[in-house]
């Protein structure tokens, strides 16, 4: 009976308190839509992520001389890597937007905010750069939305993707470097079965792979496989599962697990174990990007100094179709121009006009290396950084505004040979790769059902490898694919693209 | 203690039992922490090389001299000890001086009362309206926006009540006829009587402040500001990007730090706070409510 | 609770005799009188009240994310609304079956492994004489509590791996068969309990433990004049005495009962354990990259929580039939 009343009562209080807090929460929505500082000619305020634990001082002497150097007073708003997407998102809810904001991603909210006019449509004012009008077509298309460029993309090496090798172990047992797949097959078996360490025991095995996707999108391609979506014949795409090469791959990979050539645990192995067999001398290839043959090396000689030369990186293996490699998206993220607080076109301009300076020489080196005698002492033709820590702290984080356009330029550290192969090997992958034709399409299918469509071909693809499910298991699995939307997600893709032909 | 009964074979047995399985289970519990105590103290080259060890083959202090060179880590030390305790006593004092009037059977609104606490615990706005309202109150990068939002967690005002609740209830009717007011009643015969409950959500709330990292990230931008665990979060994040998002990141230039410094970073982060609840173990010792009764 | 009596239906009437005793005949028209007699309680509520309205209700608007096309940008005011799409497309996704069934089956388990494991461990603890070695116990059981969910799987990696995993050996060893635990979809339930219980166990006796320090000695001496054994006192005075914690802790968990723990499950996935391992929770997150994890996840928390409070209440409704005070 007082919990009839009392939930009566309950109820009354509960609604007020909602009316109540509706109307004040619609009032403090209230977005005062405006930037920072005024105007933004001589001050700039930028957002960008922190990827260490602390952020450099304000007077610190680098940004002192980035400021030198643009005759802008540079404002940063850090913000700790780990909660980048959530500040991200709150600064757009709460509507007031710094100049410049570092975008991590095409993420919904990011794509929906520009759809909707929270940043300037960039493409008609690049021409006006020297550096910004130069760059690179294919990314520029990659970071689109809608055709539009709402951003400069911070540029990635696109041919990022190699093969990292054991080099000893194939001088050991006489073998060349793999070119062809065929000879990369033998490579992983000689690994496995010939005892390349010489120690007399059965201890090794060829490729080492983890939860992570990586490597089998990659050794796909190499079988003629598309980057995802690939030309159906007449204009259209379809997606890369439905390729025989494909397949072709599958069966591939099915083999050389089931002859032991790949780590038995790879479907369960968290992706950053993934160097440890390597560097331990149990796993002889890695098939991953390129610069990780550097890292390799590294970690090789800080185990033991005396350990040169064990590594070398090499481009794609030869298939079918010739020599073509999975390249990156090229870019990893955007630097953004909010109109709440860039105002006008002249604005515009002179934000751009910073944008630009960021691209040359001597600031690229500025904001990656440093001050030389600070963060760095050049010698020859290289430089050596310091490992001083109170003075790197002055440059931590700052090479997250540089965009790299029309490219690096920044001062390289001694190249050891590793390195070296690393830099020719990207290079010359530039040549060789495959551009994924979907990347710029941005699908409502997808966004509704896009990651569960992808775990039904992943987890086949996986379940196939591994012995679980045979061919007809995976076409049961491509066949769900499409029921589940697949079929949707395909025909308006290709209207899509049709569209922006 | 009679120890007649304790000796009994029966008795023997099941102690024995009961020992054993319980020192089991203790060196099963602690194991992992071992591990990574251990691991905080090897170099990086052991690491990768052996998977699992406790005692490394090979001493190293560099991890710790590389955390305690750098200045902000002790400041940041200090900016959690202060949330905590501050923090501690905040949400005490708002959780007790609520649970008191809601554990009376003759306090009236009682019921409308415990459902709204009910239904906040169950249903909630999310992190942007709870984001604005912040704001809206000024309280963005002050230390009240880490120790207000948190002041009551539904979950422990409803035990803490509960706990009062069965307090018998013919102690604060004699307290009551000696001419004790309603809070000379909480504060002389409640709250003492209830120490190890006010013992144990201390230390919930505490170790709940010391783990909290979210709310620093969100309200908090002056990095002066941000407490151990948005530093340990960092430098424990960053290396635990997947392969795949080594793409998202400069190639060259962010080494992600070494494992022996992500374990000791953990270790000083987690001992400070392992160390609260045997100091507050005094507070559960038995019997404490008999001297009352009997008076 | 006070008397020499061990016989918990005494207990139950004790307290419910002294409520009754409290508690005026006529209490609709004393209210005004009540307040009145009691107005400090309300000055001692209203700090707490206070923070319920500005920091629980306040931002509760929110909810109506749930049915819109929530965009930060745009704010409430300007995002669509979509009624119940975002519910629609929940329910009616084809996977919704298997991640209910996942869901259920895995927080029934937890309902029935994990949430009994503090409470007998508690009780074994409470049996221990040697000071020392209890303490030292309690502290040890309750470190895992402290250590990240992220290391704890890499640990559960290392010892199980096919690929030289001890654990994994071991088992082989022992059973003639190898048992791949962490890609095995029949293992991957009683895998999660029983990391969640080396994680949390310990933790969780910590209340039990204070309830246990309430425990009137008296009544062990009592029971033991009358010559009662171990496992009888057990029964009769230490369960009973944290009957009424249990039950509030059992309530309070049903309110959460569709919750998964996410980041001990998002870990522990994988493509050959999936079709078991993908609950609600991994389900919005993954979701949520591609989407705008706002109006879906709302929708989503809506439904979880719609859920929990019927459970809360029912719950609460039911142990007061029993005669317990519940809740409240």
């Amino acid at each position: 009976m007082g919990q009839k009343t009392g939930f009566k009562k309950g109820a009354l209080l509960l609604s007020a308190s909602l009316v109540l807090s509706t109307i004040l929460g619609a009032c403090s929505m209230d977005k005062a839509g405006s930037g920072t500082a005024a105007g933004g000619t001589d001050e700039i305020t930028i957002m960008l992520p922190n990827f260490e634990a602390e952020n450099p001082p304000e007077n610190s002497p680098v940004i002192q001389k980035l400021e030198e150097l643009t005759k802008v007073d540079v404002n940063l708003q850090w913000v700790p890597s780990s909660s980048y997407e959530d500040k991200f998102n709150i600064t757009l809810a709460s509507g007031k937007l710094p100049q410049i904001m570092v975008v991590l991603g095409k993420s919904p909210s990011f794509i929906n905010a520009a759809r909707t006019g929270a940043f300037w449509e960039l493409g008609p004012y690049l021409k006006d750069y020297p550096n910004l009008s130069q760059m690179n077509e294919i990314i520029t298309n990659n970071a689109s939305i809608d055709g539009k460029t709402y951003g400069i993309y911070r540029a990635r090496a696109l041919g990022r993707n190699g093969v990292t090798i054991r080099k000893d172990w194939l001088e050991n047992l006489g073998l060349e470097e793999p070119k062809t797949i065929d000879e990369f097959y033998n490579v992983l078996k000689a690994f496995t079965k010939d005892d390349p360490d010489g120690n007399g025991k059965d201890d090794t095995y060829g490729l080492v792979a983890s939860k992570f996707t990586g490597p089998w999108d990659n050794m796909q391609v190499w079988f003629g496989a598309p980057n995802k979506w690939g030309d159906d014949g007449s204009g259209g795409l379809i997606p890369a599962h439905e390729t025989p090469e494909y397949m072709e791959a599958l069966k591939f990979f099915r083999q050389i697990y089931s002859e032991g050539l790949v780590n038995k645990d790879f479907a369960v192995m968290d992706a950053t174990k993934l160097p440890d067999p390597f560097v331990n001398g149990q796993a002889g290839v890695m098939v991953d990007v390129a610069d990780n043959a550097q890292r390799m090396d590294q970690k090789i000689l800080d185990k033991d100094p005396n350990a040169t030369g064990r590594v070398d990186v090499l481009q794609a293996m030869e298939g079918p179709k010739g020599l073509r490699d999975m390249p990156t998206s090229g870019y990893s993220g955007l630097i953004a121009i909010s109109k709440s607080s860039v105002k006008t076109e002249e604005d515009l301009k002179k934000v751009l006009s910073f944008l630009d300076q960021l691209n040359e020489p001597e600031l690229q080196a500025l904001l990656y290396n440093g001050l030389e005698g600070k963060q760095y002492e050049k010698k020859e033709d290289y430089i050596v950084p310091s490992t001083e820590k109170l003075a790197l702290r002055d440059l931590q984080g700052l090479n997250q505004i540089l965009m790299f356009v029309p490219e690096d330029r920044t001062l390289r550290v001694q190249q050891t040979p590793v390195r070296e192969k690393v830099a020719q090997v990207q290079k010359a992958n530039e040549e060789i790769v495959i551009a994924n034709p979907g990347e710029p399409l941005i699908s409502d299918v997808y966004a509704q059902k896009g990651p569960q469509l992808d775990n039904i071909i992943n987890d086949a693809r996986i379940k196939y490898i591994v012995g679980q499910i045979d061919e007809k298991g995976f076409e049961d699995a491509v066949a769900l694919w499409k029921n589940n939307g697949g079929d949707d997600y395909v025909k308006e893709v290709n209207e899509l693209y049709a569209a922006l032909k | 203690m009679n120890s007649r009964l304790y000796n009994s074979p029966a008795g023997k047995v099941f102690d024995i039992f009961n020992y054993v399985m319980l020192g089991i289970l203790g060196i099963l519990t602690v194991l992992p922490f071992l591990y990574i105590i251990g691991n905080s103290f090897a170099t990086e080259a052991e690491i990768t090389e052996r998977s699992f060890f406790l005692i490394p083959k090979v001493f190293s202090f560099s991890a710790y001299e590389y955390i305690f060179s750098s200045s902000t880590i002790f400041r940041s030390i200090g900016v959690s000890i202060f949330i905590t305790v501050a923090g501690t006593l905040v949400n005490l004092f708002f959780t007790l001086t609520m649970a008191y009037p809601l554990s009376r059977s003759d306090f009236w609104g009682r019921n409308v009362m415990m459902n709204m606490v009910i239904f906040s615990m169950l249903f909630g706005g999310g992190m942007i309206p709870t984001y604005l309202v912040i704001r809206g109150l000024g309280l963005l990068d002050s230390y009240w926006a880490l120790m207000l939002p948190g002041a009551i967690s539904a979950f422990n005002l409803i035990v803490v009540k509960n706990f009062f609740q069965q307090m018998p209830p013919g102690l604060e009717e004699a307290a009551r006829i000696d001419g004790c007011s309603d809070l000379g009643v909480l504060w002389r015969i409640v709250l003492p009587l209830s120490k190890p409950v006010i013992a144990t959500f201390a230390l919930f709330y505490a170790v709940g402040h010391w783990n909290n990292f979210f709310s620093a990230l969100l309200y908090i931008s002056d990095s002066d500001k941000w407490p151990l665990q948005v530093m340990l979060r960092q430098i424990v994040l960053l290396s635990q990007a997947s392969v795949g998002d080594m793409a998202n990141m400069d190639p060259n230039f962010v080494q992600p730090p070494e494992q022996s410094i992500k374990m000791a970073v953990i270790v000083v982060g987690t001992i400070p706070i392992l160390l609260v609840y045997p100091f507050l173990q005094k507070h559960f010792a038995k019997g404490v409510m008999l001297g009352s009764i009997k008076g | 609770m006070m008397n020499g009596k061990t016989d918990w239906n005494t207990n139950t009437t004790a307290t419910a005799q002294a409520d009754m005793a409290t508690r005026p005949m006529r209490r609709e028209s004393n209210w005004k009188r009540q307040i009145k007699r009691n107005k400090w309680l309300y000055v001692l509520v209203l700090p707490g009240f206070l923070y319920f309205v500005i920091f629980k209700y306040l931002p509760m608007w929110g909810i109506v994310i749930a049915f819109q096309d929530y965009q930060p940008f745009l704010g409430i005011r300007e995002s669509n609304w979509v009624g119940l799409e975002n519910f629609t497309n929940f329910f009616s996704n084809p996977d919704f079956f298997r991640l209910l069934r996942n869901t259920l089956v895995l927080a029934l388990y937890d309902l029935i492994f994990f949430f009994p494991a503090p409470i007998i461990i508690a009780l074994l603890l409470n049996e221990i004489r040697v000071a020392f070695f209890k303490r030292t116990i309690q502290t040890l059981v309750y470190v895992p509590h402290f250590v990240s969910m992220v290391i704890i799987a890499s640990i559960t990696y290392v010892f199980l791996t096919p690929q030289g995993g001890v654990l994994y050996d071991l088992i082989a060893w022992i059973t003639g068969k190898p048992i791949d635990v962490l890609s095995s979809p029949g293992s991957f339930r009683p895998l999660i309990i029983v990391q969640m219980m080396w994680k949390e166990m310990g933790w969780g006796t910590i209340i039990f433990l204070a309830a246990l320090a309430g425990v009137d000695t008296e009544q062990y001496e009592a029971s033991i004049v009358d010559g009662a054994g171990r496992l009888r006192r057990m029964w009769h005075i230490t369960l009973p005495a944290i009957r009424t914690t249990i039950v509030i802790l059992l309530i309070l968990r049903l309110g959460n009962f569709l919750d998964t723990g996410f980041e001990q499950i998002y870990l522990m996935t994988n493509s050959l354990n999936r079709d078991v391992a993908d609950v609600f929770d991994t389900y919005v997150y993954t979701v949520g990259i591609t989407q705008g994890a706002f109006s879906y996840s709302t929708a989503v928390g809506l439904f979880k929580s719609v859920v929990g409070i019927i459970l809360v209440l029912g719950s609460n409704k039911l142990a007061k039939k029993f005669g317990h005070p519940g809740i409240y």
